[in-house]
């Protein structure tokens, strides 16, 4: 499979985050594929975690200004993804549109749902995304994105004890829902202390 | 106490105990059975997590993504190439090919030269072109597909062959190099300068590319999530085209066409690392 990009001239007029500088747009692009791995873990759909990516992307560029020189720029982004997608998350809430309504919506008769829903590692994505939300944070970013502790907890803005014991907690429901089969049990989801 | 545990067994497989806890936990492991097979399984289940995620850092990153990254505005969608392989490669392709596969057909690509081997392709795709899709379609894409995979052929053969597949190597005057490589090109070529990305120019080669001679130019790094790249630069006829992403194998190859002048990056970097590189590539060579 392969993709065609093709870019239109930047309309820098009319840009508000004009200029960008070249050196945080080539760091912003270095960290995509990272970032999209992150939002895959977070989210429920491969479109969904490209928007929310798409969206941290844009919030970066308007904010470059507060990202400070010598510390970890994929730490910053993981952050702006992470803020944005629980800002999501609520606002879900507030119109009754959860995950599990979102997810049954979707509707069995999707295909593209079907074919995965067969793969093995879609049905370790499907655990995931039963994970409460801070747990799903908390092991993307020290189990798959190999985060310390410490930087994990300077991305979720928690002491490192909570970032330990809710990462145990994740890995925890993670094997019992892999052991169970990736349509196991439900309850995991209110698991969150 | 099994939530203690479970914290100290998880954060003992993630290296984050001091060595007192470290000391008391293994203590535990030599003396417990059942807590060994738990940490296993939790090791495995970590395992499992990362390899069910792993596609997305080798995936194509959508041209939408690119773009809000550089704080520019899309106007085209994205679109697919249209897959095109004459039926009798189709068949080449359903069974695995063989290790040395990329090196026969780069070496011959190297003996016999593509001028003759792309007339050649262009009759044969015509004959087994599926009625379906217009004919001009047919030949673009399958020169398409037979320079792409040329390029990647080539790139397999300089990483296997190292250093002595170099027909000239980097030396101190590297303008000299591309003096000498140019000689036998349609256009002289520059060398565009990729020293802040960690990338050190080794040599050049002359290869083919849609049927025309053109220079590899080798970089190397030892940070193996950007190289080593090959970029080959070489002549063109054809209509300018956007960068555009596909894969062989194990490789990425980005190409664009632009002003006369084709071009192939080709590596097993991440693609946003290939992106990066790419861009910084056409804006020395003035080719985006």
């Amino acid at each position: 499979m392969s993709s065609r990009w093709k870019f239109g001239k930047p309309d820098r007029a009319a840009s508000p985050i004009d200029p960008v500088s070249k050196r945080f747009s080539d760091q912003l692009i270095a960290v995509l594929p990272r970032l999209r791995r992150f939002a895959a873990g977070l989210t429920r759909s491969a479109s969904e975690a490209d928007d929310l990516v798409q969206a941290a992307c844009e919030r970066a560029l308007a904010r470059e200004h507060q990202f400070q020189e010598g510390t970890r720029f994929d730490s910053w982004m993981f952050r702006i993804v992470q803020t944005i997608w629980i800002d999501q998350l609520r606002a879900r809430e507030t119109r009754k549109e959860g995950g599990e309504i979102a997810e049954e919506r979707l509707g069995s008769d999707e295909p593209v749902r079907r074919v995965e829903a067969r793969l093995a590692l879609s049905e370790v994505r499907q655990a995931v995304s039963q994970l409460p939300p801070d747990q799903r944070v908390t092991l993307m970013l020290v189990t798959v994105e190999g985060l310390s502790y410490k930087q994990a907890a300077d991305v979720t803005g928690v002491p490192v004890g909570t970032v330990m014991s809710r990462l145990a907690r994740a890995r925890i429901a993670l094997q019992q829902l892999l052991e169970a089969g990736a349509g196991g049990p439900r309850s995991v989801s209110n698991a969150e202390a | 106490m099994q939530k203690h545990s479970d914290e100290a067994l998880v954060a003992y497989l993630d290296g984050e105990l001091g060595d007192a806890e470290r000391a008391h936990v293994e203590a535990w492991l030599d003396a417990d059975p059942s807590v060994r097979d738990r940490l296993l399984a939790l090791a495995e289940s970590a395992t499992t997590l990362r390899g069910a995620f792993a596609d997305c850092l080798t995936e194509p990153v959508p041209e939408r993504l690119i773009a809000a990254a550089r704080g520019e505005t899309v106007t085209a969608v994205e679109a697919e190439i249209v897959e095109f392989r004459p039926p009798a490669r189709r068949a080449d392709l359903a069974s695995p090919p063989s290790r040395g596969w990329y090196i026969q057909l780069a070496t011959a690509a190297g003996l016999f030269g593509l001028v003759v081997g792309g007339g050649v392709g262009y009759v044969g795709n015509t004959m087994l072109a599926p009625a379906q899709i217009p004919a001009g379609q047919q030949l673009q894409t399958a020169s398409l597909n037979n320079w792409l995979d040329n390029a990647a052929g080539d790139y397999k053969l300089m990483t296997s062959a190292g250093d002595t597949l170099v027909d000239v190597p980097a030396s101190g005057d590297n303008g000299d190099v591309i003096q000498k490589v140019s000689q036998n090109l349609p256009q002289p070529v520059r060398l565009p300068n990729l020293q802040p990305w960690g990338l050190t120019f080794k040599g050049a080669r002359l290869v083919v590319l849609e049927g025309r001679p053109a220079a590899q130019l080798v970089y190397t790094t030892d940070n193996k999530a950007i190289g080593p790249l090959a970029l080959i630069i070489g002549s063109t006829k054809q209509a300018d085209i956007a960068p555009t992403f596909e894969r062989r194998q194990d490789l990425n190859l980005l190409y664009w066409r632009h002003q006369g002048r084709a071009s192939v990056l080709v590596g097993q970097s991440e693609l946003g690392y290939l992106w990066g590189i790419a861009n910084d590539i056409a804006w020395q060579l003035d080719a985006i």
